[in-house]
């Protein structure tokens, strides 16, 4: 095995680590980033619907690498190892990691997200506590990633938007599809508030990146201008360009290694390619592997001082895992009832819906009564043509196949366009959502996988249940057809966060204030991992603004600030 | 949330995750000797004189061969695709391809009361779509025929290299 000393190693590209590369390697910094997947450039990129939507490349086969699913089934905790539900917890295995993919809708969370259990106090069931730092402490990073993600936007005052220290965002928002005019329009007909979405794309050029093209295909796929502020756009290809920054890609992380009892000495490296492992040192350990992924590098790193794993002196570790509540509905807006604006208007391909409620963020409801609500985003349903076409060609369980098949694809396509919001809540922390390392499934490279639990709180049911409402009303008055939501119990595996909570008492969290462990003095965690509550919005922005912090913070500890 | 369950049909699926060349041999043989119930059964259900293409014109079994060929496909959907056209062969006494159209849609009509059979034409279905409404690179969507048919075309920039390779 050959060796490498660096001052900082860095596991994971994405949102968090793409992030600390950054500031770290243009602070000085001799930085490590190792990634376990390879690296896809802006220009390899495609719109290629079967390869990037429907088949895993890019993320691991699961028959190799897996998670084991545990839900309760007739009263009983049962294991199921995703290679045989089909049902993938990975996010996108490349450099930059699954901000690659992601659509760009960006929030920050309220100052009360800060401090839910004094402002709400206890709920039965739920780990609810206040997080140890307040938002005034993170804002100036949130608004430091603006700058540096490229977020666009137009702020418009409202109760429930967070106070900012700008006027306004560094870019206007992208261009508009025409629908936003009935959408407006009948929100304000309901007494609602429809904002504009800040979305982590760039309407303008910058001296690096270009504007976006429109090009339909957003979400779920890597963008071809450099438009989406991926970690891999803003963040790897700035520190790669400082000399400092060494990008390991094709590097599997298995286990980090201690030598004194609270230091992190070495990473156990795999090359996923040619199977060969060594060892790559260094003074400074962060994780950033992805909050479900980052708790099992940590437990499966388990030694003799840390019989627990890495960190694990508070049995915190990989508890109160979160992901996201809430649901989505749709509805289709027809040719032949179409208000306000004109059908070839809203047909145009490409421009976004850009808008977002936060009207029900809180809510005190004369019947409903008050509680923490959440957020809602409008979009058009995914543009794949593949899986528009593929659903819903079923009359009284039975397949609708030949020329009758043609016809109803071809109305489909030609005479509506569905409409679609996604409602974001707390998902509550609770004893029954958490990830261990299972006793017996092991990935290729002979690791314990995940093992999640994933149980949510009734009250996320609730709160999903009361905006769906709301939004439905919303599409009726739009004079959509078609109406329906769903509301899930089910976890999001695309936005996972906690199992490594923050907080300023060792003895019930695993990282301080500033997401070092509390029990080794040169390891932290830095992406959504610290959350000990989710917020009611896309966890994405402040997984960015909190890894700058920490960042920030890192520098002045290791002494270049 | 199990799936497995339903794709097995009291046959043992294979346990390596990828087809070696050994493997691809093998597996295109077994192909070869449902290939004709696949391709009724897509003609069928993407016929000829539709108002979208039909899976005659647009080679559409090829399509399905390559993808379920290819190692990132699901291994055991792999599998379970030729044992539901065996399945099929052995319902319809091997005169499937031979059937008139009306015996065809009763003989698909009875398989798929079966879950068994239901799952298998559903992912005839998905197989089907997948080649005619994907990129004009892989083969079954001859100068956009599936896309200009939807009015809907696929993004900006179109890929220029298969994910199955050349």
């Amino acid at each position: 095995m050959n060796a490498k000393h660096y001052d900082v190693v860095i596991i994971g590209s994405g949102a968090s680590g793409g992030s600390v590369a950054y500031m770290l390697s243009k602070a000085g910094f001799k930085v490590a980033l190792l990634e376990k997947g390879r690296l896809i450039r802006r220009d390899e990129f495609s719109k290629d619907e079967l390869a990037y939507c429907r088949r895993d490349l890019v993320t691991p086969n699961l028959f190799e690498e897996y998670h084991v699913i545990e839900e309760k089934v007739d009263g009983k905790w049962v294991g199921t190892p995703t290679y045989e539900s089909g049902w993938s917890f990975w996010n996108g295995n490349i450099v930059g990691g699954s901000s690659n993919f992601m659509s760009g809708m960006f929030h920050r969370l309220h100052p009360d997200d800060f401090r839910l259990k004094s402002r709400y106090g206890e709920i039965k069931g739920a780990n609810v506590v206040d997080w140890p730092i307040s938002y005034e402490e993170l804002e100036p990073y949130y608004t430091l990633a603006e700058k540096l993600v490229g977020i666009s936007g137009h702020y418009i005052p409202h109760p429930y938007e967070p106070p900012r220290s700008t006027p306004d965002f560094p870019q206007p928002p992208t261009r508009e599809n025409a629908v936003v005019k009935l959408l407006d329009k009948s929100c304000q007909k309901l007494g609602v508030t429809p904002l504009v979405t800040p979305r982590a794309v760039l309407s303008q050029d910058t001296p690096d990146r270009h504007a976006c093209y429109y090009s339909n295909f957003c979400g779920s796929y890597g963008c071809s201008s450099g438009a989406k502020g991926s970690a891999r756009e803003a963040f790897v290809k700035p520190a790669l360009a400082t000399g400092n920054l060494t990008l390991m890609t094709n590097s599997h992380v298995k286990r980090l290694h201690t030598r004194q009892k609270d230091r992190v000495a070495y990473a156990e490296v795999v090359d996923t390619v040619t199977g060969e492992e060594r060892k790559v040192y260094g003074d400074t350990f962060v994780v950033a592997a992805q909050a479900h992924e980052s708790a099992r590098l940590l437990l499966n790193s388990a030694n003799k001082d840390h019989p627990d794993g890495l960190g694990n002196s508070s049995g915190e570790l990989g508890k109160n895992l979160l992901f996201s509540g809430g649901g989505s509905g749709q509805g289709i807006l027809s040719k032949k009832r179409l208000k306000e604006i004109r059908f070839e208007e809203l047909m145009q391909t490409g421009l976004f819906v850009n808008r977002s409620i936060l009207d029900w963020y809180f809510v005190d409801d004369w019947w409903d009564g008050k509680f923490k609500g959440g957020s809602v985003e409008w979009m058009f349903e995914h543009q794949n043509i593949i899986s528009r076409a593929r659903k819903d060609n079923v009359r009284e369980g039975r397949y609708i196949w030949g020329k009758e098949l043609g016809e109803r694809l071809v109305k489909r396509f030609s005479e509506g366009k569905s409409i679609r919001f996604e409602i974001f809540n707390d998902w509550l922390p609770n004893d029954n959502c958490f990830v261990s390392v299972d006793p017996k499934h092991k990935d290729k490279y002979g690791m314990p996988v995940g093992r999640l639990r994933v149980e949510g709180h009734p009250q996320d049911l609730k709160v999903g249940r009361y905006i769906a409402k709301k939004c439905e009303a919303i599409l009726e008055e739009m004079g959509a057809e078609e109406i329906y939501s769903s509301v899930s119990a089910a976890p999001s595996q695309n936005l996972v966060a906690g199992g490594c909570r923050f907080g300023d008492d060792p003895k019930r969290s695993v990282l301080d204030r500033y997401c070092r462990a509390h029990d080794l003095a040169n390891l932290y965690v830095v992406d959504a991992s610290f959350m000990p509550t989710g917020g009611s919005v896309a966890y994405s922005w402040t997984i960015y603004a909190n890894a700058l912090r920490v960042a920030d913070h890192l520098i002045k500890r290791l002494g270049k600030g | 949330m199990k799936r497995r369950g339903f794709l097995k049909l009291g046959v043992l699926m294979g346990s390596a995750p990828y087809l070696n060349a050994k493997a691809v041999t093998a597996f295109q043989k077994e192909f070869e000797a449902v290939s004709p119930v696949i391709e009724a059964v897509l003609e069928h259900i993407f016929p000829i004189g539709s108002q979208i293409p039909s899976a005659k014109e647009t080679g559409l079994v090829h399509f399905v061969y390559e993808t379920i060929t290819h190692p990132s496909y699901d291994k055991d959907i792999r599998s379970f695709v030729i044992e539901g056209a065996k399945e099929l062969d052995k319902r319809t006494q091997s005169r499937f391809v031979q059937m008139k159209h009306s015996q065809k849609e009763y003989a698909l009509r009875e398989y798929e009361m079966t879950g068994y059979g239901d799952n298998w034409l559903g992912r005839m279905m998905t197989l089907g779509m997948e080649g005619l409404f994907s990129d004009p690179i892989y083969g079954a969507n001859p100068k956009e025929a599936g896309w200009k048919a939807l009015g809907a075309y696929g993004g900006q920039p179109r890929p220029k290299t298969r994910y199955l390779g050349s």
